[in-house]
């Protein structure tokens, strides 16, 4: 197969998932919220709703169908690299900018008191299992460990080596130390994330997040400790051959390759698994429940920038549900959440600095 | 499923509306003895409101007699007391008797105050729904 057609396969599987994943977001959110907004649950379902949602399956069409021809056309001029990353930048943009017009519009069939800060909140006396805390502490504890030392491991080691590439021998390792520990550290978080129940629905909304979220947990525990393991293995066998004169990488590139298929195929397959059977918050485990409305921060649109960010000081939560996406995202109105995001960018500022500042000397 | 509300625009302090809710859930025997309560932490971080606003609720209840809090098991609905000692049944009584007398002092007929009293005796015995006045 040649670089070109590998390259062009790449972007077609990576425009067709995330197409088809953005497609269908808006089928599996809870009842009461429209592309980030609170609506109420009787507008989510009206006439305007389905206007929006009608116009959203188009500008999706529209935006695979664009990124693939502005990638294959570059590519076709002989720049397929450049076809591939221009076409993924036309997709994520554009996507954006679908969202934020498609999100302006839903906040306009938000009801006027949406507009206010609720003062009115419920919370459910059901205790349930916060599950997964053991498995998410030792995915953590597993990654600092595993990446802590394959990254000093990379590093003495490249001591001892001549004519090698520092970046090309620590980039690997250094992603690793960054990544690793971070979705490990997230797993960790959404065990306690904050549940937003629908007040007098009997349970059925709690009971659903209650599983969703142990299922979250559970996905991204295990995707830490995977992603953590290959690339572990990945580090060491880079330095080992870069230990070694007139080595190649060899078979070695295509075991690396199967193997991070088989990693993106267990995440792809684990969410698509978790949408179609539980969807985004449990809304479809609470779809009897879905009379009652929702209440608190997800109802809440002051607290919410562009229906994706939740800032709320008051609320302890670190992290809450997505309104609009999968999984959960963090409160950047709690400390631990901000110090959270500060201490990954000085992670990542830190690993960065030092693997270029070393390949320079 | 038992669940409670707060409502941050009333002049009711939120950690005296989480503490009345959960004495009259636990008084009406939705919340069992034994029965664990979600941590400060969940519940807190469920209702968006201040860690320390849970724990003076819990704390109050816990001296109320109400819950038992323990370190590892969490926080626990307390078994009834089997007999009230004698200080404590007065003041009781004491806090009955100037809660009567406020309610006279609103407006309230004899009448009324009876038949509140029986309604609220009814919801602990569980003959009726409890009502969100």
């Amino acid at each position: 197969m040649s670089e070109a057609v590998f390259v062009n396969l790449a972007l077609t599987v990576r425009v067709l998932i995330v197409g088809g994943f953005l497609f269908f977001l808006p089928r599996v959110t809870r009842v009461g919220l429209l592309f980030g907004a609170y609506v109420g649950e009787s507008s989510a379902e009206g006439d305007a709703a389905r206007r929006l949602l009608r116009s959203w399956y188009r500008g999706c069409v529209i935006l695979t169908v664009l990124s693939l021809m502005v990638g294959y056309g570059i590519s076709l001029a002989g720049r397929p690299l450049a076809g591939n990353y221009t076409g993924t930048a036309v997709l994520l943009l554009g996507a954006l900018g679908l969202y934020l017009r498609t999100y302006s519009r839903a906040r306009a069939l938000a009801p006027p008191e949406a507009a206010q800060q609720a003062t009115k909140a419920a919370a459910s006396l059901y205790v349930g299992e916060p599950r997964g805390a053991g498995l998410a502490k030792f995915a953590l504890g597993f990654s600092i460990i595993a990446a802590v030392a394959t990254f000093a491991y990379a590093t003495v080691s490249y001591q001892a080596m001549t004519d090698r590439s520092f970046v090309a021998i620590m980039f690997v390792p250094g992603l690793n130390l960054v990544l690793s520990p971070t979705v490990a550290l997230l797993a960790l978080f959404t065990v306690n994330a904050k549940r937003s129940i629908r007040a007098g629905s009997g349970g059925g909304s709690v009971e659903a997040q209650d599983a969703f979220r142990a299922t979250m947990v559970n996905l991204m525990s295990w995707t830490a400790l995977l992603f953590c393991t290959f690339m572990t293995v990945l580090s060491v066998q880079i330095v080992r051959l870069g230990l070694s004169e007139n080595a190649s990488l060899g078979a070695w590139v295509l075991w690396t390759a199967a193997l991070f298929l088989l990693f993106l195929i267990f995440i792809v397959g684990n969410m698509v698994r978790i949408l179609k059977g539980y969807g985004q918050g449990g809304a479809r485990l609470e779809q009897a429940a879905a009379d009652a409305a929702l209440t608190d921060g997800i109802a809440d649109n002051t607290r919410w920038v562009w229906g994706l960010f939740y800032v709320d000081r008051d609320d302890p939560s670190i992290m809450v549900e997505k309104r609009f996406g999968f999984g959960y995202t963090l409160n950047y109105g709690n400390r631990t959440a901000v110090l959270f995001v500060v201490a990954f960018l000085v992670l990542s500022i830190s690993v960065a600095a030092f693997v270029l500042i070393g390949a320079t000397r | 499923m038992a669940s409670i509300a707060i409502d941050r625009g009333l002049e009711d302090p939120v950690y005296r509306q989480v503490a009345d809710q959960l004495r009259r859930l636990i008084a009406a025997g939705a919340l069992g003895s034994g029965t664990t309560l979600p941590s400060v932490r969940q519940l807190a971080g469920d209702l968006g409101v201040n860690l320390n606003t849970i724990a003076r609720a819990y704390r109050l209840l816990e001296r109320e007699g109400f819950l038992v809090i323990r370190d590892r098991a969490g926080v626990v609905v307390a078994a009834p007391a089997k007999e009230i000692e004698g200080p404590a049944r007065a003041r009781l009584l004491e806090e009955l008797r100037a809660t009567l007398a406020r309610l006279r002092q609103a407006g309230m007929t004899t009448e009324e105050l009876l038949t509140a009293v029986r309604r609220e005796v009814a919801v602990m015995e569980g003959s009726k729904e409890i009502d969100d006045e």
